[in-house]
Formats: C-alpha cells, sequence, structure tokens
C-alpha cells in the first residue's frame, strides 16, 4: 500500500478526564466532611477514614469492570461473605500459622475467583439475564457461607489483624493497599482488554463485528468482580479479626451506588474504575458527614438516604451535559 | 488466482429467503463494484463473506482457504475488513481508539496511546480538510456527524491493511469533495495489490471507480460485466429486469379531488424544504434512491420526527405534531420497518390491530368483541387470513404481519395514509393484496402517499411521483412524464443520452 | 415438548412436583391445613410482585427496587391510622395506597423526565424511604392492626379459606383484567414489547411509565397493610425481605426482565412456586444453608430452561 506522503502531524492522546464530575462531588464532601470534622485533615483520622472505606473501594472497582461491559454483579456481596468465612476457618483450621495464614490468603483469592468465573459462565456462556442469575448465585454463594459458619465468629491469628493494622514505617498497610488498588486500576485502563471492555459494552454488536471476544471479554469482567470481591473480604478480615456471614450482602447494592455515584452508566460502556473508587470514597464521606452533623439519631438514615438519591440524580444529569 | 470466490451462497432469515444462489468472484488489485436494488441480498452476501452472519448453503475460498468464516475476528485475521452500512463504531470511544480496536499496539503491555493517536491522525490526514471541523483523533464518535463517522470507519478499515475490504454503501453519506478523497484511497489499495468490492446505489461513482460489476436480483447474482465493455443502460436493464417492460398505470389521474394534505417548507435533519400538495382519492409516489427523504417526509408529517416547516391537514394546520394528535387528525403511518416501527411480536393478533383505534377514541375499556366485528370486514378486505385474533403476531407470515398493520390503520378510519416502503421484505402475493386494497381505498376518496425502494411498485401503483434527492424533491413526474426511464434517470442521476 | 415451554405450564408442573415431593417427605404437607398457611404466605408475595410485574413488563430495564421500603412505610401508615380501631380498615387502607402511590409516582418521574436509570432511582428511594420510617418511628414500631383484619386474614372466611385469599384472588382478576382489557393494559403490554411501535401508535409513553410505578408503589403500600393484618405490628425492615423474592416471581412466571410478554397470571404461579419450594426444603429438615443452597440451584435451574438471550451472529 502505497503511504501518504503528507507528513503526519504529531498525534497526542487528548486529556480527556471522564472522572472530572465524581472527583468535584467528591471534593465538595470532602470539604464539608473537613468542616464538620476538622480533624480530618490530621495524616491519622485520613488514614483511619481510608482503613474504613477500604473494602468498598475494592468490591467498586470490581464491579466496574461487570458495568463497563453492560452487565451487573448482584453476588458481589455474598461473594464477600463466603471468602470472608471461607478464610477464617480455612486458617483455623490449618492451626493458625504463618503458613496457613498464606495458604488462606491465597484460597481466599482463588475462591473469588471460582465465583466470578461461574458467574461469567451462566451470563455470558450461556447466555443468561444478568440480574436474575447472579441473583440466584449470590443466594448460593450466601448459603454455602452459612454451612461453612452458620454465625459470626471465629477469630484469625494475631498476626494477620496486627499485620493488617501495621504498616511500612510511618506509612499505615491499608494506605498502601489503596494506593496500590488505585495504581493497579489506572494501569488495568491502559490494557488492551480494558479498551475491550468499554467497546462491548457501548456497542456489543459492533464490538462482535470489529472482531472483539465478545463473551471471553465479558467472563473477565466477572472473574475481576470475583477477585475484588475477595480482597475486599480479606481486608475486612483484617479489620474484624473475626468471620461474618451476614457482613457481606449490604455491599453488592452499595458498590453499585459508588459505581454509578462515579459516572458510569449501567448500560455500559461509559465511565471508568477510578470515578467508581471516588464514588465510593464519597460515600464513606456521606456517612460521616451524617455522623458528625450531629444530626439527631433518627433522622440520620433520611439524610443520608436523601444526599445519595441527589447525589445520584445530580451525577447522571450532569454526565448528560 | 481469485482472492474470493463465493458459490452458490443460500441463507433464509425465518421464513423470508435473503440469498439463493448468490456468487461472486473478486480478483487482487481490483475493484469490484456489486449492485442491485434494495433487498437484493448485496449486504447479507458481505457479511457472510465476513463471518458476521452464518450461510445455509454454498461455498466460500478466500485466499486459497476453504470455507466460510466462523467469526468476524477469523475473517479478520484472514485478512477481510468490512464497511458496515450500519458502522461499527464504538460511541464512546474516540476516533483513534476505534480505528485501532481489536489490534492496539502496545509498549511494555500497556495501550501505547501515543502511537494509536499518532496512527488516528496519520490516517485521517489523508482526506486532509474534507472531514471538516472537528474530526480530530481525540474527538468522541459521538460527537461526529453522520458522514464523519463515515470516514472514521474507513480509516478503521485502512489501518488493518487487509487484503479483501468490502465497502457497503461507504459514500452514503459523503459529499463530492470526500468522494475524490476516497476514490484516490480505493485507487492506492488497487494499486497495492489489495480486492475491493464497492457496494453503492450511485451509477456514476460504480463506473467512476469499478473495473467490474456484479448485478444482484431477488437473492440471485445475475451477472458480471467488466466496466470496459458496458454501459449505464445494460446494468440498469439487468437490475431491473422485467421492470421496465411493465407499464405505469393505464386509468388517467384521478379527477382532481379537494387538496387534503398541505406539506410547504418542510426541513430537518435530512429534508431540504420539502413542499407539495396530496389531493383526495390520490396515490402520490415518493421515489429516489434509497434514504434519500422520503421516510424522513413521511415520519416528519406524522409527527414521528421533529420537524420545521406547515402540514396542513383539510384546510387544518397542524402545529403540535406528535402520532398521538396524528391519529386523531385523521392520519395513518405504516413502516417497511416492522420489526421497529410496526409489530408488536409478542402481543394478540387483536391488539396488535386494536392499539391506535384506542388511542384515537381514548377509550377507557377494550371491548373486544365489539372491535372484531368492526374490524372483520378489514381482514376481510385483506384477504387476511388466521388461526385465531388471540394468537401472537409472531405467528404470521411477514406479509400477513404487515396486513396486521395494515389492518390498525383502517381500523381507524383514515383521510390520509402514509406508507413508508409496506412492502419490504414481504411475499409476492401479499403484496399484490396490498396494491389492490390500496387502489381500492383511494377509490373510496383516501389520500395516499407512497414510499417505495421498488420503482416498479410506483409505476404501477402511484398517478404522480416526487422523486426526492438529498432531502429534496428532485423530479415531480406525472402523465406522459411519468416513465420507467424518467424515473430510474431521475434516481440514479443519469444524465439523458 | 412445545407445552413445556410455556412458562405457565412449567410453573404449573413445578407446583405439583413439589406438592408431590413434599407430601412423600412430609406427610401433611399437601393436606388443606398446610395449603391454607403456604396460600396465605404466597398472597402477600404475590400482591408485591403485581407492581413489580407492571413495571416490569413495561420494559426499558424497568425494575423497583423501592417495593421493600414501601412495604414498610405502608404498613406504618395503615397501622397509625387504624391504631386497633375496627372502623377505620378502610381508612388505613386507603391511607397507605396514597401515601406509597405518591412516593412510587416520585419514582416515575425520576425516571422518565429526569430518565434517572430505574435501577438507581428505585435503589436511591428505597434508601430515603428507609430513612424516612426511622424518623417516623423513631426505631421503635409504632401502629397496630385492627383486630377484625387480623381475623379476616388469618381466620377461615368460607370452606376453610382465609380471608387474604380472596383479597388476593380479587385483586388477581381486578389486575388480569386490568392488563387485558384496559387501554392503559394494552398500552403497557405495547410499550414493553415495542416502544417505538407504541409511540407510532399514538400511546402516551411517559404517561404510561409512570402509572407502572405509581401502581407498583401502591400494590406495595396494599401488601405493607394486609402483613401488618397478619402479623399486627411489624418492625420497619419487614420489606427487605420482599424485594428480590418479588422480581424472582416474576420472572419464573414468565415475564422477562426486558418487558413486553407474560402477565399476572405466571406471577400468580411463580409466587406459590417460591413459597412451596422454600416450605418444602423447611419440611425437608435440611439445615437452613441447605435450603438456600437449593433454592439459588432450582433458581439458575429455571432461568436456564427459558432465560436465555439472543446470540450475537444469526
Amino acid at each position: 500500500m502505497t503511504e501518504a506522503s503528507a507528513p503526519a502531524p504529531e498525534g497526542r492522546p487528548p486529556l480527556r478526564i471522564r472522572w472530572a464530575l465524581a472527583f468535584v462531588v467528591f471534593a465538595v464532601f470532602f470539604a464539608v466532611n473537613a468542616w464538620l470534622q476538622p480533624s480530618l485533615l490530621t495524616a491519622r483520622v485520613l488514614a483511619s477514614n481510608l482503613t474504613s472505606f477500604l473494602p468498598l473501594v475494592l468490591v467498586a472497582i470490581g464491579q466496574t469492570y461487570v458495568v463497563l461491559a453492560g452487565d451487573i454483579d448482584l453476588s458481589a456481596g455474598a461473594i464477600i461473605a463466603l471468602v470472608n468465612v471461607s478464610v477464617v476457618s480455612l486458617i483455623e483450621q490449618a492451626g493458625g500459622s504463618g503458613g496457613a495464614i498464606a495458604l488462606g490468603l491465597a484460597a481466599g483469592i482463588a475462591l473469588g475467583i471460582l465465583c466470578g468465573l461461574l458467574n461469567g459462565l451462566l451470563v455470558a456462556v450461556l447466555r443468561l439475564q444478568a440480574i436474575v442469575t447472579t441473583f440466584a448465585t449470590s443466594i448460593v454463594f450466601g448459603g454455602i457461607a452459612l454451612w461453612i459458619l452458620p454465625q459470626a465468629g471465629g477469630s484469625v491469628p494475631q498476626a494477620y489483624w496486627r499485620g493488617y493494622a501495621g504498616g511500612l514505617g510511618p506509612v499505615k498497610l491499608t494506605v498502601i493497599l489503596f494506593l496500590v488498588a488505585l495504581g493497579t486500576a489506572i494501569l488495568c485502563s491502559r490494557m488492551r482488554w480494558y479498551r475491550h471492555l468499554l467497546a462491548i459494552g457501548g456497542n456489543r454488536l459492533g464490538a462482535f463485528q470489529s472482531g472483539l471476544a465478545v463473551t471471553r471479554q465479558r467472563v473477565i469482567s466477572y472473574v475481576l468482580c470475583g477477585l475484588f470481591a475477595a480482597l475486599a473480604a480479606l481486608c475486612l478480615v483484617g479489620e474484624t479479626a473475626s468471620a461474618d456471614p451476614l457482613l457481606g450482602p449490604s455491599f453488592t447494592l452499595t458498590s453499585i451506588s459508588a459505581v454509578v455515584l462515579g459516572g458510569t452508566a449501567l448500560a455500559g460502556g461509559r465511565g471508568g474504575v477510578i470515578g467508581s473508587i471516588l464514588g465510593a470514597l464519597t460515600l464513606g464521606l456521606i456517612n460521616n458527614i451524617v455522623f458528625f452533623a450531629k444530626l439527631p439519631y433518627v433522622t440520620q438514615d433520611l439524610v443520608k438516604g436523601l444526599i445519595i438519591l441527589a447525589a445520584l440524580a445530580g451525577g447522571i444529569l450532569g454526565a448528560r451535559r | 488466482m481469485s482472492l474470493l470466490v463465493a458459490e452458490n451462497i443460500r441463507k433464509a432469515f425465518g421464513s423470508t429467503l435473503a440469498l439463493d444462489g448468490a456468487s461472486l468472484t473478486v480478483e487482487p488489485g481490483q475493484v469490484h463494484g456489486l449492485i442491485g436494488s434494495n433487498g437484493c441480498g448485496k449486504s447479507t452476501l458481505c457479511k457472510i463473506a465476513a463471518g458476521s452472519v452464518g450461510a445455509d448453503e454454498g461455498r466460500l475460498r478466500f485466499d486459497g482457504r476453504e470455507g466460510f468464516f466462523g467469526t468476524p475476528a477469523a475473517a479478520a485475521a484472514a485478512g477481510i475488513a468490512v464497511f458496515y452500512q450500519e458502522l461499527s463504531l464504538i460511541p464512546d470511544l474516540d476516533v483513534a481508539e476505534n480505528i485501532a480496536l481489536g489490534h492496539e499496539p502496545r509498549r511494555r503491555g500497556m495501550v501505547d496511546g501515543a502511537a494509536i493517536h499518532r496512527e488516528g491522525a496519520r490516517l485521517l490526514a489523508r482526506f486532509g480538510s474534507a472531514g471538516g471541523k472537528g474530526l480530530t483523533p481525540g474527538a468522541l464518535v459521538r460527537d461526529l456527524s453522520a458522514d464523519q463517522r463515515q470516514i472514521a470507519e474507513i480509516c478503521k478499515i485502512l489501518a488493518r491493511a487487509p487484503k479483501l475490504v468490502i465497502f457497503d454503501e461507504a459514500t452514503s453519506s459523503l459529499d463530492g469533495d470526500q468522494v475524490q478523497i476516497f476514490f484516490e484511497i480505493v485507487r492506492a489499495l488497487r494499486e497495492a495489490g489489495t480486492g475491493i468490492i464497492f457496494i453503492s446505489h450511485r451509477m456514476d461513482e460504480l463506473f467512476a471507480i469499478c473495473d467490474r460489476i456484479t448485478v444482484m436480483r431477488d437473492g440471485r447474482t445475475e451477472a458480471t460485466l467488466p466496466v470496459a465493455g458496458t454501459d449505464r443502460e445494460a446494468v440498469l436493464t439487468l437490475m431491473v429486469g422485467s421492470a421496465l417492460a411493465t407499464r405505469h398505470r393505464d386509468e388517467a389521474p384521478p379527477r382532481p379531488g379537494a387538496p387534503v394534505l398541505e406539506v410547504a417548507g418542510l426541513s430537518n435533519a435530512v429534508l431540504r424544504d420539502v413542499s407539495f400538495t396530496l389531493h383526495e382519492g390520490e396515490i402520490l409516489g415518493l421515489g429516489g434512491l434509497h434514504g434519500q427523504g422520503q421516510s424522513a417526509v413521511l415520519r416528519a408529517i406524522f409527527g414521528a420526527d421533529p420537524a420545521t416547516g406547515s402540514v396542513r391537514l383539510g384546510g387544518t394546520s397542524q402545529d403540535r405534531r406528535s402520532p398521538a394528535a396524528a391519529i386523531r387528525a385523521g392520519l395513518g403511518y405504516v413502516s417497511g420497518d416492522r420489526g421497529v416501527n410496526g409489530v408488536f411480536l409478542d402481543r394478540p393478533i387483536l391488539e396488535n390491530m386494536a392499539i391506535a383505534s384506542l388511542s384515537k377514541s381514548r377509550a377507557a375499556v377494550f371491548r373486544p368483541r365489539a372491535f372484531v366485528e368492526r374490524v372483520g370486514e378489514i381482514v376481510a378486505r385483506l384477504n387476511l387470513r388466521f388461526a385465531g385474533y388471540d394468537f401472537p403476531l409472531r405467528t404470521l407470515s411477514g406479509g400477513n404481519q404487515q396486513k396486521v398493520v395494515i389492518a390498525r390503520w383502517l381500523a381507524t378510519g383514515p383521510r390520509v395514509l402514509l406508507l413508508d416502503d409496506p412492502t419490504k421484505g414481504i411475499d409476492v402475493e401479499a403484496k399484490a393484496d396490498l396494491y389492490a386494497i390500496i387502489d381500492e381505498l383511494a377509490a373510496e376518496g383516501v389520500a395516499i402517499l407512497l414510499h417505495s425502494s421498488e420503482d416498479e411498485e410506483l409505476l404501477t401503483t402511484a398517478h404522480r411521483v416526487l422523486v426526492f434527492g438529498s432531502g429534496r424533491i428532485r423530479a415531480d413526474l406525472a402523465g406522459e412524464a411519468l416513465t420507467p426511464t424518467a424515473l430510474y434517470r431521475a434516481a440514479y442521476e443519469v444524465s439523458a443520452a | 415438548m412445545r407445552l413445556l415451554r410455556n412458562p405457565l405450564v412449567l410453573a404449573g408442573l413445578a407446583i405439583l412436583a413439589l406438592l408431590a415431593i413434599g407430601e412423600a417427605v412430609a406427610p401433611g404437607f399437601a393436606g388443606a391445613g398446610q395449603l391454607r398457611s403456604q396460600f396465605v404466605i404466597a398472597a402477600m408475595l404475590g400482591v408485591i410482585a403485581a407492581g413489580q410485574n407492571l413495571v416490569i413488563l413495561a420494559g426499558r430495564e424497568g425494575i423497583d427496587l423501592s417495593v421493600g421500603a414501601m412495604l414498610g412505610l405502608g404498613a406504618l401508615v395503615a397501622g397509625n391510622v387504624m391504631n386497633g380501631d375496627n372502623a377505620m380498615i378502610l381508612a388505613g387502607l386507603g391511607a397507605a395506597v396514597a401515601v406509597t402511590g405518591a412516593f412510587g409516582l416520585l419514582n416515575g418521574l425520576g425516571i422518565t423526565i429526569l430518565r434517572i436509570p430505574p435501577l438507581v432511582m428505585t435503589l436511591g428511594m428505597a434508601g430515603v424511604i428507609q430513612g424516612l420510617l426511622i424518623i417516623l418511628t423513631s426505631g421503635r414500631p409504632s401502629g397496630r392492626a385492627a383486630p377484625a383484619l387480623t381475623r379476616f386474614i388469618i381466620d377461615p372466611l368460607v370452606v376453610g379459606i382465609p380471608g387474604l385469599v380472596f383479597v388476593w384472588a380479587g385483586l388477581a382478576l381486578l389486575l388480569i383484567w386490568f392488563l387485558r382489557r384496559s387501554r392503559a393494559g394494552l398500552n403497557i403490554y405495547a410499550i414493553g414489547t415495542n416502544q417505538e411501535a407504541a409511540r407510532l401508535s399514538g400511546v402516551p409513553v411517559t404517561a404510561t411509565r409512570i402509572l407502572v410505578f405509581a401502581l407498583s408503589g401502591a400494590f406495595s403500600g396494599i401488601t405493607g397493610f394486609l402483613i401488618l393484618g397478619y402479623t399486627q405490628s411489624v418492625f420497619i425492615g419487614v420489606g427487605n425481605a420482599y424485594v428480590l423474592p418479588s422480581i424472582i416471581a416474576v420472572v419464573i412466571g414468565g415475564t422477562p426482565l426486558s418487558g413486553g410478554t407474560g402477565g399476572y397470571t405466571g406471577t400468580i404461579a411463580g409466587a406459590i412456586l417460591l413459597t412451596l419450594l422454600q416450605s418444602l426444603l423447611n419440611a425437608m429438615a435440611i439445615e437452613p444453608f441447605g435450603r438456600q443452597i437449593i433454592f439459588g440451584v432450582v433458581l439458575i435451574g429455571l432461568m436456564l430452561i427459558y432465560g436465555r438471550q439472543d446470540r450475537l451472529r444469526t
């Protein structure tokens, strides 16, 4: 083929910040939080906030991949519950040594991946409706979790939660984990499969005609969601030092709220992981604000509900330009 | 050795046969034109070659490899790239990302954004400034105009350096300058030994760029001709087959009835200042190439799409146009795109017939028995047969489904019927029934606006034909002037010999 | 084989199978006494699923995740209006329906006018109502059902069948009539099957979408009223357990989440099927986790039978 002789103008990828709006919302809530709770701006409070937000941040990252591809995962919370109780039980059974902890961590991650794989196979390969199917698998995962541990209990060795609460020098481990998660998410958004995920969510037929492996990418997105749910579960174990099969489920809908708040369209193809991280942090800040605003206790849930509804609606309207 | 050989391809979608006996041979380093009226199977044949549609029968050989492609990915890997009429662009990726989709260059495992945008800029540069404002590598596809999207899709193909390119209506939204640049690109591809299939409705374009032309009709290959040894008339004759022999309707135009529908200065994204008057009992045909404004004018009159300009029905101005208002004013709209605009496949036949009458009467309660009594006569007139009113519409053939939609509108007692290519994809018998009823309705005084993509139907049915081109009325043909040749010349922009 | 593809037939057969298995595992399972209490439980699910059914039928990713919170709100309003007074039963019902219908209307307006996706809008609304409930009750249950209502719901009314089942039957007939014989009902199917064709046939698309969400709110309110009558007083989170089952009852009853096809007859079967399945698993003396696992697996199995989506390649 004869190449055009005209000198190619220097192409530079444009700076397109898909999470700008989510960042503005986050900044506003952060400012309000700092105003109500001046100690927020100290390193210690910031770090402890980050610690309590971390599990939601992780699930929200995983959920984003599924939503971007045009699907949804209603089993993320149940996967957290299942991994949570499995890891604690396994470590106890294996004797609580350092090796047992390592085994528990690895098994937990593998379990999360396996759950995600099952979802992916049912939804993308067998072509079942995502909402109902992942709800059904959430029932199964939740049931297995109750099987392993009927009620909250168990405990992990000191090394686990001490290690989780510890850090490298002055920097807390959870802060490092957050930064690693953020960094990984940014790196992933520059991978080829991530582009393909956006393409599949944006125009499934067009992506198929462009030769993309639509089914495989959808399965991968569910696997990633399972993986991140498992990581969230491991963090929860570190935070509570015990297991609770009822701890996970509330994360499902909250993670979807975080994703939408972060500017990702539920229809797929539009948005990104960084927005979801900001969305998850914003949800955490809303909790703080309602607490520190010293509202009468009974009004807190309503105010929280109204703020979240307004933020969701505002985000969707804003994203439409 | 030929690059692509497709032989005796057969493909049915449900009960409609899209291809039967379609063959095509493409040589490397040649531009091969593919022409035929709408629905003749050109696009389906190309999709089968590209692996995005499966074939029922036939054989395919590409670049020495025997067999059909199972997925678009397999065809792409073998070296086939397709310009899809409906485009395969992703709205929320930018132009450069779309161009690189599926084969993004990487650096250390990461997508190389800079390389993607350099490559995008290099390919877009071939269109120079003809792409217009806003067509940059970093522009989101959702923000582009129709011609810019086509240019992006063309660049997406060039980036793959394919052995065979299929351009399916790649020029339909491009202006003259853009087409010239596109031709230069096609010639460069030909020089480099690429095989090219070029589908277009514009005869001039085919003769300007092609080496050979294959004519298709009704899902079959009619003939393949070298461009050097043929002319436009010969291709036209092959395309329309027996149609040229058909004469237009014998009766004289009806005695001029009172004007019913007066359209003045109708304009929108597609239409440019369209004005005409439709009379009582008149069948006014809308002709021309596919998508030149025929559907758009019907939809604008019906209030389905926004438009400026005035529409007067029986002397009353229709200012706040919406389908609901149009129905109450006595309009009815039948679309050839039944699947999108007409049918409720899973609903009973009865409901499909009743829905518009309910909207018109605004009755709160639906009385099936009374409605069946009323509609029974219409069903008989339409020669419509089915097992029962409660069966889902899905159980009927395409032709009968369309008759149900016609019954829906006849049940409202319309003064004007807007028919938007109503016989698209339905069988011959149903077509004949539909045209018989159109004649009868006109004789009863109903005014009819008929868009048909088959010129033969316009010639045999309409009293007068408006030929559309680029959203304007190009010609108004009636009486002696309404001849097959005049229609084809106006539509295909062939200047008189 | 073709008959088996009909969701209604399938659900009917599954119900019979469950009864047979139940009778074999725990004699008396299919007996009159047991069935009576099964139907009372199924009726609650059936009524709340009615609203969900309308929302899903109307298509466009229609789903209502706020039905649980609405149920709680309806129960609270009804309980405080009645407050144990038999004369206030109808007033209690009316107040519950008016309030939850109004919140449903808000859902509909947000979804159509502001174009917020139904999942997000109703999820957010659930949070708001849940917060409202806490304020209204200060976290403690308040209000009481009228004793006559409780008797009507639980005690056999005619031939051993409790009044609640008649209420459900009445509502069901009304709804089936509405979907088949009213213009609004036909319009719901029309927009769910093919929104563009509906618009071109003069169907008021926006008004119809708002209507289904308002009706869903109203049905949740009725359910709240009935559950209050059944249990006499309720805690505010009572509705949470009904949200996803209401969707499942609709889907296994043959109305796909994409909308446009199916109807309430199937949903009735779906509600009974779900209730019997739960109760059979209880009767089988399996541990709670085992019941839950089997329940989930059965759901996936049902989805496999008739929940497949189209292929990309034709």
